[in-house]
C-alpha cells in the first residue's frame, strides 16, 4: 500500500482536491480562520494520519506542485510592473513606508525571539515571516532555517494581520485608506491584502504592491540583518 | 499561454544561473522576478507576451505552497516546544510592523 501512496499522482491529486474542498468551505463559512492554505493543509494532514502515510511519501507527488512556487515568484514581478502605474503619484512615501515597516518587521521578530531565548534555528526560520510565502520560503533556504516552519508561521502572521491589523491601526489613529492598505501588505502579505481589498479597491492595490516590495526588500536585507543580530548572541 | 510560460521559465532559469554562478545570498526566483520586472520596465519584453501564464500562476499561488504547510507536521514538535516565544514574537512583530508602516505613510501623506 505504501508503494501505491508513493506514486506522484497521489500527492498531486490529494493536494488539488484539498484545495478545491477548502474553496467550498470558504464559501459556506467566510471567516479568516478558514484560510484556504490552512484548511487544505489540515485536510491533507488528516488523510495522511488516517492512512498512516509519512510526509516524504506524500511529497513524492506534492513536490511537483511546490515546483511551481519558483515560476510564480517570477510572475509576481509581472504583477508588480502592471500595478506600479497605480501608485506612481505616491511612489516616494509608499516606498519609504514599506522599507521602514519591512525592516522593523525583520528586526523585531528576531529580537523578540533572541530575548525570549528561542533557539537560533527558529530565528533563522522566522526572519522573513511578514512576506508572501513563496518568497519567505526562498529566504529561509538562504538563511538556513526550516522552510516548513516558515510556511506555517507566515500563514499565521497573515491571519493575525488580517484579523487584527485594521482594528489596531484604527485604535492608534491610522485612518488613511492607502496607509492601511500599505501597512497590511507590508506586515501580512497576501492574506492582509485580501482584507485590504474589503476596505477599498485602492487599499487592496496598495497592499498587493506593498507585499511585492516588502518581499524584495526582505529578500535583499534579511540575510544580513539576521547575521548581524545573531552575532550579538555568540 | 505556452509562449508566456516559456518566458517565465527562461527568466527563472536566468535567475537561478546568476544565483549559482555569482553565489549571492538572493534566491534565483527572486532574481528572476527582479529581471522580468526590469525587462518590462525598459520595454525589452512586452506585457502581453508574459501576462497569460503570469496571471495563471499568481491566481493559483496559494496552491503551490500547500505542500510546505503540510510539511509543518514534521516540525510540529519544535514549534510546540517553543510556542510561547514564537507566539509573543510573531504577534508583537506583526502588529508593530503594520503600525509603523501605516503611521509613516499617513504622516508623510499629509504634507
Amino acid at each position: 500500500m505504501k508503494a501505491f501512496f508513493a506514486l506522484p499522482i497521489f500527492g498531486v491529486t490529494l493536494t488539488l482536491m484539498a484545495y478545491f474542498l477548502s474553496g467550498k468551505l470558504k464559501e459556506k463559512f467566510d471567516f479568516v480562520i478558514f484560510n484556504r492554505v490552512l484548511v487544505s493543509a489540515i485536510l491533507i494532514i488528516a488523510v495522511l494520519f488516517i492512512f498512516n502515510i509519512d510526509f516524504e511519501t506524500y511529497n513524492n507527488g506534492a513536490k511537483y506542485i511546490s515546483f511551481f512556487l519558483g515560476p510564480s515568484v517570477v510572475a509576481l514581478g509581472v504583477f508588480l510592473y502592471e500595478k506600479l502605474e497605480e501608485v506612481k503619484r505616491d511612489l516616494k512615501i509608499f516606498l519609504i513606508s514599506v522599507f521602514v515597516g519591512g525592516i522593523v518587521g525583520i528586526i523585531s521578530v528576531v529580537l523578540f525571539l533572541v530575548l525570549l531565548n528561542a533557539p537560533e534555528i527558529i530565528s533563522r526560520s522566522l526572519a522573513a515571516k511578514s512576506v508572501t510565502t513563496p518568497i519567505a520560503i526562498e529566504i529561509t533556504k538562504i538563511t538556513e532555517g526550516i522552510p516548513e516552519i516558515t510556511a506555517g508561521i507566515v500563514i499565521i502572521t497573515g491571519i493575525l494581520g488580517n484579523a487584527f491589523g485594521p482594528v489596531v491601526l484604527h485604535k492608534l489613529g491610522v485612518k488613511n485608506k492607502k496607509a492601511v492598505g500599505t501597512a497590511l501588505g507590508t506586515g501580512a502579505h497576501g492574506i492582509g491584502t485580501a482584507r485590504a481589498f474589503e476596505i477599498s479597491a485602492s487599499a487592496g492595490t496598495y497592499s498587493g504592491l506593498a507585499m511585492c516590495f516588502n518581499g524584495i526588500i526582505t529578500a535583499l536585507l534579511a540575510p544580513y540583518i539576521l547575521a548581524w543580530l545573531l552575532s550579538f548572541t555568540q | 499561454m505556452l509562449k508566456s510560460l516559456i518566458y517565465i521559465f527562461c527568466f527563472l532559469f536566468l535567475g537561478e544561473l546568476i544565483h549559482y554562478f555569482l553565489a549571492i545570498p538572493i534566491a534565483g526566483n527572486i532574481i528572476g522576478m527582479l529581471l522580468i520586472f526590469l525587462a518590462l520596465f525598459f520595454k525589452i519584453i512586452k506585457l502581453e507576451d508574459v501576462k497569460p501564464a503570469s496571471d495563471f500562476l499568481v491566481k493559483y499561488l496559494v496552491v503551490f505552497f500547500i505542500p510546505y504547510g503540510v510539511g509543518l507536521m514534521v516540525y510540529a514538535n519544535i514549534i510546540a516546544a517553543y510556542w510561547i516565544p514564537v507566539s509573543v514574537a510573531v504577534i508583537l512583530s506583526t502588529l508593530l510592523s503594520i503600525y509603523v508602516t501605516g503611521a509613516i505613510y499617513q504622516k508623510l501623506d499629509k504634507k
